[in-house]
């Protein structure tokens, strides 16, 4: 799945956050954009010497600034199990639907799968 | 001999998917992790990433886990050969063992690239901005 997808469904996860100036953000993730911009609570934010401790209820963080996200590894499993679940139900609500004029060519991927799927590829 | 085939679509990433890949991004940091996904700006997806310093004839690594890297920092991204990766000629420690060696060599690499951009600056009429924060 796409990496800003990743982020959509790390909401309400923990996660760490390092701008391009070192300096440090840990929290949990309220809501993110596409452009990155990310508003995080509970936050413990470290300077980049890793001298100086703040805490914020919460913080906007611009995208641009970002250099990287840490995010619990328990999440890529999560998001995985959750698109099969969705990908299961729709395809046996569409199996139950009489394919008609719904109907596609051979093989080809339901709509809305993105371009980059990682372990399937669609040829 | 796979790795020497140039990828045949150009700029794209996705043989690199599902790869162990080594990550280097600009403030000098190399990861080595599997590339799950990325799009169009070249953000990534690493997963099971581990950070590795160097000093001399010796490394350390650390585990980091799952890693969401802005594309912007990437300065390259290289597949990991499977076969040779164990084939290291160099000792393997702690990491906090070895940290304060590579916080130094850090150090010593920002002043000597200080030095060169002023002395570029002075002598050959070189601009001194464009390259903040880099480490690589």
């Amino acid at each position: 799945m796409l990496p800003l997808s990743l982020l959509n469904a790390a909401q309400n996860k923990p996660m760490l956050v390092e701008l391009k100036n070192g300096e440090t953000f840990n929290g949990h993730l309220v809501n993110c954009d596409n452009f990155m911009n990310i508003t995080l609570r509970e936050v413990y934010q470290t300077s980049a010497e890793g001298d100086r401790f703040w805490k914020l209820k919460e913080c906007y963080i611009r995208g641009s600034t970002i250099k990287y996200l840490r995010v619990p590894d328990t999440l890529l499993d999560a998001v995985k199990e959750e698109q099969n679940r969705a990908r299961e139900a729709g395809r046996s609500a569409r199996g139950s639907h009489v394919s008609g004029t719904g109907a596609r060519g051979r093989g080809a991927p339901p709509r809305g799968t993105p371009v980059v799927q990682s372990r399937e590829v669609y040829i | 001999m796979d790795s020497l085939i140039p990828f045949t679509t150009s700029g794209s990433l996705v043989d690199c998917v599902d790869r162990k890949m080594l990550v280097v991004l600009r403030d000098g940091r190399k990861l080595q992790g599997v590339l799950r996904s990325y799009d169009q700006f070249a953000n990534l997806v690493l997963e099971d990433t581990v950070e590795r310093i160097y000093h001399q004839d010796v490394f350390a690594e650390a585990w980091r886990g799952l890693f969401l890297i802005r594309g912007e920092n990437v300065v390259l991204l290289g597949e990991i050969d499977l076969d040779q990766e164990d084939e290291v000629p160099l000792r393997q420690v702690e990491w906090t063992v070895l940290e304060p060696y590579h916080k130094q060599d850090v150090a010593n690499k920002k002043k000597r690239e200080d030095v060169k951009s002023q002395v570029l600056y002075e002598q050959k009429g070189f601009c001194k901005e464009g390259g903040e924060g880099d480490g690589y």
